[in-house]
């Protein structure tokens, strides 16, 4: 990730010239306390503990180097999910270990043509939710595209707003919408699909 | 006035026939996660928290949603991975910290 692209998240704001010290205490103070969350959607990404490691330390260094481009008492959090997320698309996928990812063009598009919806099951049981544990929907979730889940993520499990995706992810706000209702109806599906496999709708 | 106060309008005006039943179960699906993710405006609630007061099937769309919507969060927030003990301090010290 170029200073360039770090430096987008800060457009219009004055950069910061801290001291040693100075830029020390803010990494401790207003970086470190996200390294939980950090860790956690990196691995929702990777699906592998190393990777994930690897992938927060990264993604700290970064925060590190560019700490001059961050203004203190701005939303932290946002700033360093953004970089995670841009390391992840630009440099960690080259080299995963992973196969290949879905093209998420074709994704998008298809998902947001007009007759997808046909497919897409509004009958998901609220008893049928409850029953299932947390495995069972965390496997489900996985199962759908990275740019789908990484919506889910950052909305249900971090509480970001859609404002503060839309700057994270670099899609416009409406976007951020339509795509987030799309991953909860894919999720759903997933969900009502494996509830019928195992007969938890009898 | 929010970025989706004009789309909340039309949408919800989509979903409703004359005569004001719930014709577009699918497009207030989409509504009702603008008001549950709290990105609908003041006005935009108002309109929805009236017609879910007043029609019954708006009403159990969106408790339903609301239900299932809480309950996945809640599963997926109790599920999260382990997380290195040693992680903040391999990081602090790869800086210098």
């Amino acid at each position: 990730m170029s200073e360039e692209a770090v430096n987008k998240e800060n457009q219009g704001t004055q950069r910061q010239k801290y001291s040693e010290k100075e830029a020390a205490r803010v990494f401790d103070q207003e970086f470190m306390p996200h390294v939980n969350s950090m860790y956690n959607f990196a691995y929702r990404l990777t699906f592998d503990e190393d990777d994930a490691k690897d992938l927060v330390q990264d993604t700290y260094l970064k925060a590190f180097r560019f700490i001059n481009s961050f203004e203190q008492g701005t939303n932290a959090k946002a700033w360093l999910f953004r970089i995670l997320k841009n390391s992840f698309i630009n440099e960690f996928r080259k080299k995963s270990k992973q196969p290949a990812k879905v093209d998420y063009n074709e994704v998008e598009s298809y998902y947001n043509s007009d007759d997808v919806d046909e497919s897409i099951t509004t009958d998901l049981r609220v008893e049928t939710v409850q029953h299932m544990i947390g495995d069972e929907i965390t496997l489900a979730m996985n199962s759908i595209p990275v740019d789908f889940r990484t919506v889910i993520i950052l909305s249900d499990l971090e509480g970001f707003t859609y404002e503060e995706m839309s700057k994270i992810l670099d899609i416009p706000i409406g976007t951020v919408r339509s795509r987030l209702h799309r991953a909860r109806n894919m999720l759903k599906e997933k969900l009502s699909s494996y509830a019928k496999e195992m007969g938890y709708n009898k | 006035m929010s970025e989706f106060s004009d789309w909340f309008k039309n949408s919800f005006k989509e979903c409703y026939c004359d005569r004001g039943n719930l014709v577009d179960e699918k497009r207030f699906s989409e509504i009702i996660q603008l008001v549950l993710d709290n990105e609908a405006d003041e006005e935009s609630r108002a309109i929805f928290e009236e017609k879910i007061r007043t029609c019954v099937k708006s009403n159990g769309n969106y408790e339903r949603e609301k239900c299932v919507q809480e309950t996945i969060k809640q599963k997926l927030c109790e599920h999260k991975q382990e997380i290195p003990e040693d992680l903040a301090n391999t990081i602090k010290k790869s800086i210098g910290l």
